[in-house]
C-alpha cells in the first residue's frame, strides 16, 4: 500500500512487513471481537474469567494504535508539520504501554482483593443438549482456546516489530503475551477451584498480573522517553540504537573530518537525526557537504531526516567519535 | 481401512483406529471427570449425601408457604425432590433472609429458598443457581446456595437440568 513513512521511503524488506504486519493486525482483531463475545457467552462468576473479559477489551487498543499510528506515520509532512507524522507511533506507544497495565494493575487488584475478601466463585452445571456439564469445563476450554491466537501472532508481531522498528506493534507483542498467560492462569484457577481450593482463580491471577504490570510499566516508560526526545534506541530500548555509532563511524572515514558527533531521536518508525562534524580545513564548499549528506542518508532507510552541521567546537552532548587510533573518547584520542 | 491392500503399511489402519480409541478415552475421562469435579471447598456434598440437608426457609408466597405445621410450596416441594435424590433429611431452619444468608456464609445451612429472583441483590453473599421456573413476571426463579461449594451446587443445578429435561421430555 503506502511504501513511504512521509518522505521515508521503504525498501522491499520493510514494505512487506508493513503489509504482513496490517494484515496480522486486522486478523487479530477479528479473533479479538470472537473472544470477547464468547468470554461474555460463558462469563460465568470466576473472577479471573471477567477480569480476562476486560483484559481482551483493553487489548483492541494496541493493535488499533499500530493500524492508526502506522496510517497517520505514512502521510508527507507539511509545514504545520515539517517533522512529519511519525510520532502517531510514539502516541500510539504511550497508549499501548498504559493499556497494557492498565490490564497488569487491573490483575493484581483483582486477585489481591478476591484473596483478601476470601471471595468464593460459584461455578455450578450448564445445561449442555439436555445434560447437565460443569460451566467450568467450558470456561477451561475456552480459556486454552483463547491462548492459541495470541501465542502465534505475538511471536510474529515481535518479529515485524524488529524489522519496522515499530514500538506499538511490539508493545503489542507484550500485550499478546499478556493475553495468553492471562488465559493459562483462568484456566488453571478454574481447574483448581474444580478440585476445591477456593483461592485458586485469584492465586492465579495474581502470580501473572506481576510481569504483566512490568512489561506495562517498561512499555510506559519508554514510550515517555522517546516522546520527551531521548536517545534514539533500539525498537526493545535495551542499547542505543546502532546506527548512531554507525553515522560516526562512516562521516569520519571522510579525510577533512576531524571529529563527529551525533544526536538522534526517534520520531517513530523513522529518527531524527543532527550531526555536528569539525573539519581540518577552515572552509568547507557546499557540494562536499551536500555529498557526505547524500551518503549518510543512503546508510539506512530511518536516517532519511538528517542534518548536517559544521561547528567550531564539538556538541558536548551527542554521541561523538574522534579521529586516531582509538575511537572511544576524547581521552583516547587526546593521548594519541 | 484397507489393510489388505497394503499388508506391509500399517499405517492406513492404524491412523484409523487410535483416534476412537483417543476420542473413546477422552470421553471417559470427561465423563468420570464430570462426575468427580468439581468438589467442594468445605465438603458440603459428602456431608450431605446420606445425612442431613440443611435448609434456610423464608415465606414468600407462593413459592414457600410457612404458615401451616409443615413449610410447603413449589420450592419446599423442588428441595424435597433433591434430598431424596441425594438420600437426605431435610433439616428446615427459619428466618429472615439477612439471618439465613448470614447462617449460609457461615457454613451453617447450605441452602435458601424464599422464592428469590434471578436478579437477587444476595448473589453477592450466595452462589445463585441456574433458574428453576420463570415466574408470570418473566423473572427466573433461583435458590441461594453457599458461595464456593462448587461440588453441592453442580449438583444441585444437574437435578434443576434433568429436571428440566424431564418436564420438556413429558410435555
Amino acid at each position: 500500500m503506502n511504501a513511504a513513512f512521509g518522505r521515508a521511503e521503504l525498501p522491499a524488506e520493510q514494505r512487506e512487513a508493513l503489509a504482513r504486519a496490517r494484515r496480522i493486525q486486522y486478523l487479530w482483531l477479528g479473533i479479538l471481537l470472537v473472544t470477547v463475545l464468547a468470554m461474555a457467552a460463558v462469563m460465568g462468576n470466576s473472577q479471573a474469567m471477567k477480569t480476562a473479559w476486560a483484559e481482551d477489551l483493553l487489548s483492541f487498543l494496541p493493535p488499533l494504535a499500530f493500524l492508526i499510528g502506522a496510517r497517520v506515520a505514512t502521510r508527507t509532512p507539511t509545514s504545520a508539520f515539517p517533522f512529519g507524522f511519525h510520532r502517531a507511533v510514539g502516541v500510539g506507544h504511550l497508549v499501548s504501554g498504559v493499556a497494557l497495565a492498565g490490564v497488569g494493575l487491573m490483575l493484581i487488584y483483582d486477585g489481591a482483593s478476591s484473596l483478601i475478601m476470601q471471595e468464593r466463585p460459584p461455578i455450578g452445571a450448564v445445561s449442555v443438549f439436555g445434560h447437565p456439564v460443569w460451566l467450568g469445563w467450558l470456561m477451561i476450554a475456552v480459556a486454552l482456546a483463547s491462548c492459541v491466537a495470541p501465542v502465534i501472532l505475538g511471536r510474529m508481531k515481535r518479529r515485524l516489530a524488529e524489522q519496522l522498528h515499530d514500538k506499538v506493534l511490539r508493545a503489542d507483542a507484550d500485550m499478546n503475551r499478556a493475553d495468553w498467560m492471562t488465559g493459562a492462569a483462568t484456566a488453571a484457577g478454574v481447574a483448581g477451584i474444580g478440585v476445591g481450593w477456593w483461592w485458586a482463580d485469584a492465586a492465579a491471577a495474581l502470580l501473572i498480573s506481576v510481569s504483566i504490570t512490568k512489561d506495562g510499566w517498561e512499555n510506559v516508560r519508554d514510550a515517555i522517553r522517546d516522546l520527551t526526545d531521548a536517545r534514539a534506541t533500539t525498537v526493545d530500548n535495551s542499547r542505543p540504537h546502532p546506527i548512531i555509532a554507525q553515522l560516526n563511524a562512516a562521516i569520519l572515514q571522510d579525510p577533512k573530518v576531524v571529529a563527529v558527533q551525533t544526536r538522534a531521536r526517534d520520531e517513530g518508525h523513522v529518527l531524527h537525526a543532527e550531526v555536528f562534524i569539525q573539519v581540518s580545513e577552515p572552509v568547507v564548499e557546499v557540494a562536499w557537504l551536500e555529498d557526505l549528506r547524500r551518503r549518510s542518508v543512503q546508510m539506512d532507510w530511518r536516517v532519511q531526516d538528517l542534518v548536517i552541521a559544521v561547528t567550531a567546537e564539538p556538541h558536548p552532548d551527542a554521541d561523538a567519535a574522534y579521529g586516531g587510533p582509538e575511537q572511544d573518547g576524547p581521552e583516547q584520542a587526546a593521548e594519541s | 481401512m484397507d489393510a489388505s491392500t497394503t499388508p506391509h503399511r500399517p499405517s492406513p489402519a492404524t491412523r484409523g483406529a487410535p483416534p476412537r480409541v483417543l476420542t473413546a478415552l477422552i470421553a471417559t475421562l470427561a465423563l468420570l471427570g464430570g462426575c468427580a469435579l468439581p468438589l467442594d471447598p468445605e465438603d458440603s456434598l459428602e456431608r450431605i449425601r446420606g445425612g442431613e440437608l440443611l435448609v434456610g426457609a423464608t415465606e414468600h408466597l407462593p413459592w414457600v408457604d410457612l404458615s401451616g405445621e409443615r413449610p410447603a410450596g413449589p420450592e419446599v416441594d423442588l428441595v424435597e425432590d433433591y434430598a431424596g435424590r441425594a438420600e437426605a433429611d431435610v433439616v428446615w431452619v427459619l428466618g429472615s433472609e439477612g439471618e439465613l444468608v448470614r447462617q449460609l456464609r457461615d457454613g451453617e445451612i447450605d441452602l435458601i429458598i424464599g422464592g428469590f429472583d434471578d436478579q437477587t441483590p444476595w448473589e453477592k453473599e450466595a452462589a445463585v443457581t441456574r433458574p428453576y421456573a420463570t415466574s408470570a413476571d418473566g423473572t427466573g426463579r433461583v435458590l441461594l446456595t453457599r458461595q464456593g461449594e462448587n461440588g453441592f451446587l453442580f449438583d444441585l443445578e444437574s437435578f434443576l437440568v434433568e429436571r428440566e429435561e424431564a418436564a420438556g421430555a413429558s410435555r
